[in-house]
């Protein structure tokens, strides 16, 4: 038994409505709903959802079909309106500098290490979503910084690069910073809680 | 358009706030804002109450008391007993009589639509009006109203909301804000809103436009009406949650735990709504204790400023 309802016209919540009454009193195995706009196509295709039908919806000109197929067992399960919006969801990634040079060991080593991280980096593409530096890393951010132009790109691509002031005016530089947003400890600290990932080098 | 003003406007036309504020000497501003709408509960009364409620709310947005009031009446007189109207009327006076406005006047017209609302005009010192603007870094955000009014609004229109739970909204969106806005008046508040037809995000998205701020939302710690979460899944999701989101996702960076009904919550158009409050980080505990304790029992943290520039928002 198949049907179809033509709510074209009505507002929210008439086509949920309607569907319900038709649900209610047929019991239809596979039921239509034809709708004119977005939020009568998502209401309506929720309250199907709901009753546990296996819902598609497709678009005919300004018009959209709602086609709802009763499910085999209507076990109660998460619908695609509980569980998070399906596209695919970029991760921010938090990069922290604590240094101007990578590891431990040889300073010199650790210094063009450092260099090839951070022009490496890009590699993350959108994923790289803050680059904060503290301590020695600030030097990094400043005038005579080797990695400057890195820098300047990965913020152009919209990297937010963070500058750690008081590590700034420890070493006497705030004004030789040259990119990056100065930053403070409940920033930072409020970053990493909003990050995906945080690495620490 | 280009629109009249002079120097002694406050808030005017060219940036949209809560309400109008004009200057008339160093003391004392005017607040004015004017707010009507077509019935959103069957009961005359109760409907006289809300859009009251509603229209006082402005003017505790702006930090301001409300002195004196209008009336603004659409009547479908062929189609509607008189009595209906008076109803109506009843609960407006009431409303104003609680936050302690005086009726001055009103008009009324034939209008095949019944509408119902009113003007009301209230007063503040002109240094401290507060705005939508100027969010701190740091601030706690604090929210004093449960939301999901439109989806359970829209659920009572659908005829599937038992008298309980009908009861129990109307009763929220008829309840004043004076209460938060008194208290706040106490702290460190630096900019405030309330919270109607954008919804939590559609309004907080103004207020970060233009500011070099970021908010961090803790999807968790936001205050719901219970039965919103059955009726949205449902499908009683108001359009104008979807034209909310439609207009404002670009801002909005929701984390993976935040489920789309849970979206759709935040993105639901309130009826006379809570505030919305951007306070100093250090009283905002103290501000949410006295809330609680006096009458504004949801009040409640649900956020906070980031000196971050994309002017983003952020849920979790």
């Amino acid at each position: 038994m198949s049907r179809e309802i033509d709510c074209r016209g009505l507002a929210c919540p008439a086509p949920v409505l309607k569907t319900k009454e038709l649900v209610e009193q047929e019991q239809p195995e596979k039921l239509s709903v034809i709708v004119d706009n977005e939020a009568a196509k998502q209401n309506v295709t929720r309250f199907l959802e709901y009753q546990g039908f296996v819902v598609s919806a497709s678009q005919e000109g300004s018009d959209f079909h709602v086609t709802g197929h009763a499910g085999e067992e209507t076990v109660s399960k998460p619908t695609p309106a509980e569980t998070a919006a399906s596209e695919e969801v970029k991760q921010k990634i938090m990069v922290m500098v604590g240094n101007d040079r990578m590891g431990h060991g040889d300073d010199e080593l650790g210094s063009k290490l450092m260099v090839s991280f951070l022009t490496t980096l890009k590699e993350m593409g959108d994923e790289l979503w803050r680059l904060v530096f503290v301590n020695n890393g600030v030097k990094m951010t400043i005038s005579d910084s080797e990695v400057l132009p890195v820098l300047k790109e990965l913020e152009e691509r919209g990297a937010y690069i963070l500058v750690c002031g008081t590590c700034l005016t420890h070493f006497n530089l705030l004004e030789k910073k040259m990119v990056g947003e100065t930053t403070n400890m409940l920033d930072i600290v409020t970053a990493m809680q909003l990050a995906d990932k945080v690495v620490n080098i | 358009m280009e629109f009249p003003t002079d120097e002694n406007v406050i808030v005017g036309l060219d940036r949209a706030d809560d309400a109008g504020v004009y200057r008339v000497n160093d003391d004392l501003a005017l607040i004015q804002t004017v707010d009507f709408f077509t019935p959103i509960v069957d009961d005359p009364y109760w409907f006289g109450q809300i859009a009251a409620a509603n229209a006082l709310s402005d003017v505790y947005a702006m930090g301001g008391t409300p002195k004196t009031a209008m009336n603004l009446v659409g009547f479908p007189l062929e189609k509607m007993d008189i009595s209906i109207l008076r109803e109506i009327i009843q609960g407006g006076v009431d409303k104003i009589k609680e936050a302690g406005v005086v009726l001055l006047g009103g008009h009324s017209v034939d209008d095949p639509e019944l509408k119902y609302g009113l003007s009301i005009t209230g007063f503040i010192h002109p240094d401290r009006v507060l705005t939508k603007q100027n969010l701190k870094a740091g601030d706690k955000l604090i929210l004093t109203k449960p939301l999901g009014t439109g989806i359970v609004n829209t659920a009572i229109k659908g005829g599937l909301a038992s008298q309980e739970t009908i009861e129990r909204v109307t009763r929220l969106m008829a309840r004043l804000n004076r209460k938060p806005a008194e208290i706040m008046s106490r702290y460190e508040v630096h900019a405030c809103t309330d919270i109607t037809g954008f919804g939590l995000l559609g309004h907080l998205a103004e207020m970060v436009t233009g500011s070099g701020q970021s908010i961090r939302l803790l999807g968790d710690a936001i205050p719901m009406i219970p039965e919103a979460r059955e009726y949205g899944q449902m499908g009683f999701v108001p359009a104008g949650a979807y034209r909310n989101r439609e207009f404002r996702e670009g801002m909005v960076e929701f984390g993976r735990s935040v489920d789309r009904l849970t979206q759709d919550i935040l993105f639901d158009p309130q009826t006379s709504g809570g505030l919305l409050i951007s306070v100093s980080r250090d009283v905002s505990e103290a501000l949410v204790r006295e809330l609680k304790s006096d009458g504004v029992p949801e009040a409640v943290i649900i956020g906070e400023v980031m000196s971050t520039p994309e002017e983003k928002i952020f849920v979790q």
